[in-house]
């Protein structure tokens, strides 16, 4: 669904270049639109073109000799206008307005070839052929645009208004038969397009909303099976042992690990008590986490409504942890060191991290031990797009605040 | 005076019980007098005098599980303890924000994950004991980042000092960072929990609500 709402953006023009012109990598497509948005891009160019080699024969054949006809003039103007008017909108808003698509009908289909025929060229229907043909390119577009049998009724008025022209001009039952022929079929065929095209459109977006579905469950699978792996690691195998027996569970060492196994699930609890379970910040933190735990510190955790950020911000964020948690560990003189991480409510998709310690802190005014650590931080978060704050004072502590986006 | 706290520990799970009984049978100034898996139990079974003097008293603090086997709700079960005279400590092993945030508006003293050192728990029973109330960081985080309806608007300082004192610094040290003295940084924690407390009360008439705005200072001018 939000892919579709991205869609809805593309103008025709840009969707039907593409169609034309090939398109390149997912991101083109995406651009491009679903199915259905691509079929009607592209009867909007058929039609347009159908209705130019029309307007080219009312310009070119018509204006040089007959300048003096009163309806030539003024009515290829007309049909101009209406056609700029049609496809300028159907273009820029990647679809034909059906209002204008009427007054299509009613002034280049009915009104045109009815003056052509009544004015100058009443003695020869040669004369207001170039009227007649874009009729037939009204009862195209008029057969794609319009809904249920409207575009059976189109035809009819338009045969029904361009006969009086051909019995002014008291033109052969041929050629009559041709003109009406033609209006049938371009309307027939326009429409049979159009259908074809919209069938194909949706069987598309069902196959695309089906492999994005499965995408989508193939990874919600893949993390389950991480979380169970990284269970059968940690909890089960401690479990398993202290069940087995014969295990003191006053050691200190036994003590550690199972600290170190409900601190996990505790984690685990933490980030799917969300709405969504955050895939990249939440994995990168962890893994900061756990690799601080191998050093032998303690970490509380806490997590609240964690966005979801692109992988190379939740990266420099999971890096930037590990490095504050190292520096807790070589410098503090503490073994416990304090993460949370919350999503900012005001920016959308932000986040902040802190992690802070209880240790021996340092003397901004003197020295900075935490230098090191200041510019490895900081490196990080700004490459991605982020900040880092270092703060601290002597026996205070040392608060580390990464935001990202900056 | 150094009078000693008494203590009793509701919570389904035995292990803890047995875990606590231990963890606190070392701690001076503390002694723990009854276990019960429900508030019923403790309730029925009054603490034994062991000094054989007199009626069964409340308790000092009562730890209480968050969430009990038996289906009772946090808030029915705090009243009927805070009913009873004790003071109440709420510990759980996830912090479940919504319900920590209830409990302490239905008039807990304070609440702590059960991963804590021993020294911050007795330090709790301490402070809860003597009637000051305790913080902890994980309570201030439930508070700093409650999204339910009812939560109590806070000044900007008030959020600051929650926010910091959450992420983990020391009350010490979030205050220096808020410029302000420790004392002063306490005053807002605690103004905090008044606040959530009197979100937690019923207000039934025009003169009560005139009342409650005279005190959350709603009506300054």
């Amino acid at each position: 669904m939000g892919a579709q709402a991205e869609f809805v953006g593309v103008s025709g023009v840009q969707g039907w270049a593409r169609a034309l012109w090939g398109m390149r990598g997912a991101q083109d497509r995406a651009r491009l639109g679903s199915g259905i948005q691509r079929a009607q891009a592209f009867m909007v160019l058929a039609t347009l073109l159908y209705r130019a080699s029309h307007l080219v024969v009312g310009v070119l054949a018509v204006v040089p000799e007959r300048l003096g006809d009163p309806t030539a003039c003024p009515g290829t103007v007309a049909a101009l206008a209406v056609s700029a008017l049609v496809y300028g909108t159907a273009l820029r808003d990647g679809w034909f307005d059906r209002r204008y698509v009427w007054a299509d009908v009613l002034v280049t289909g009915c009104l045109l070839p009815l003056a052509a025929a009544a004015s100058g060229g009443a003695r020869e229907p040669g004369a207001f052929a170039w009227a007649m043909l874009l009729s037939t390119s009204a009862s195209a577009v008029a057969a794609v645009a319009l809904p249920g049998l409207w575009p059976v009724v189109v035809v009819a008025v338009l045969v029904a208004t361009n006969l009086p022209g051909y019995l002014l001009a008291r033109a052969d039952a041929a050629v009559v038969t041709g003109h009406v022929n033609s209006l049938v079929w371009s309307a027939l065929i326009a429409w049979v397009f159009w259908r074809y095209l919209c069938r194909q459109g949706c069987q598309l977006d069902e196959a695309t909303e089906r492999a994005v579905t499965a995408e989508a469950h193939k990874a919600r699978y893949a993390e389950r099976l991480e979380h169970h792996r990284a269970l059968h690691d940690t909890v089960l195998a401690t479990l398993t042992a202290l069940a087995g027996g014969g295990i003191d569970g006053n050691d200190p060492r036994v003590r550690a690990r199972c600290a170190q196994d409900a601190a996990y699930l505790r984690r685990l609890v933490e980030q799917t008590s969300g709405s969504e379970p955050r895939r990249e910040i939440g994995a990168a933190l962890e893994e900061a986490i756990r690799s601080a735990e191998s050093l032998g510190m303690r970490v509380t955790a806490r997590f609240h409504d964690l966005p979801a950020v692109p992988p190379k911000a939740a990266g420099a964020v999971g890096d930037a942890v590990r490095e504050a948690l190292n520096n807790v560990h070589r410098h503090a003189g503490t073994g416990h060191a304090y993460v949370t991480a919350t999503g900012q409510p005001d920016s959308g998709d932000g986040v902040t991290v802190t992690v802070v310690d209880r240790g021996s802190g340092f003397d901004p005014e003197r020295h900075v031990p935490g230098l090191g650590l200041r510019s490895s931080v900081h490196g990080r978060m700004a490459e991605a797009g982020g900040a880092a704050l270092v703060e601290g004072a002597p026996d205070e502590g040392v608060r580390v605040e990464l935001r990202w986006p900056r | 005076m150094a009078a000693v706290i008494s203590v009793a520990v509701v919570d389904d799970d035995r292990m803890l019980l047995d875990g606590m009984a231990s963890w606190l049978g070392g701690v001076p100034g503390i002694r723990l007098v009854a276990v019960s898996t429900t508030v019923d139990g403790l309730l029925a079974a009054a603490p034994a005098p062991r000094d054989g003097a007199g009626a069964a008293a409340p308790c000092d603090v009562v730890l209480l599980d968050l969430r009990l086997r038996d289906g009772s709700l946090p808030r029915d079960n705090i009243r009927r303890l805070l009913g009873a005279g004790s003071r109440v400590l709420v510990i759980s092993t996830v912090p479940d924000r919504a319900r920590v945030v209830e409990a302490l508006r239905a008039g807990a003293d304070g609440y702590l994950t059960k991963d804590n050192d021993l020294s911050t728990l007795v330090a709790a029973v301490e402070d809860i004991a003597a009637g000051r109330g305790a913080h902890s960081p994980e309570l201030a985080f439930a508070w700093a980042h409650d999204t339910g309806p009812e939560r109590p608007r806070l000044s900007p300082r008030e959020e600051q000092i929650l926010l910091d004192y959450a992420s983990g610094m020391t009350l010490h040290s979030a205050a220096r960072r808020a410029g302000i003295s420790a004392a002063t940084a306490k005053d807002y924690l605690d103004r905090v929990k008044t606040k959530y407390r009197q979100a937690g009360r019923p207000a039934h008439t025009k003169i009560e609500l005139a009342r409650r705005a005279r005190e959350d200072g709603l009506d300054v001018y």
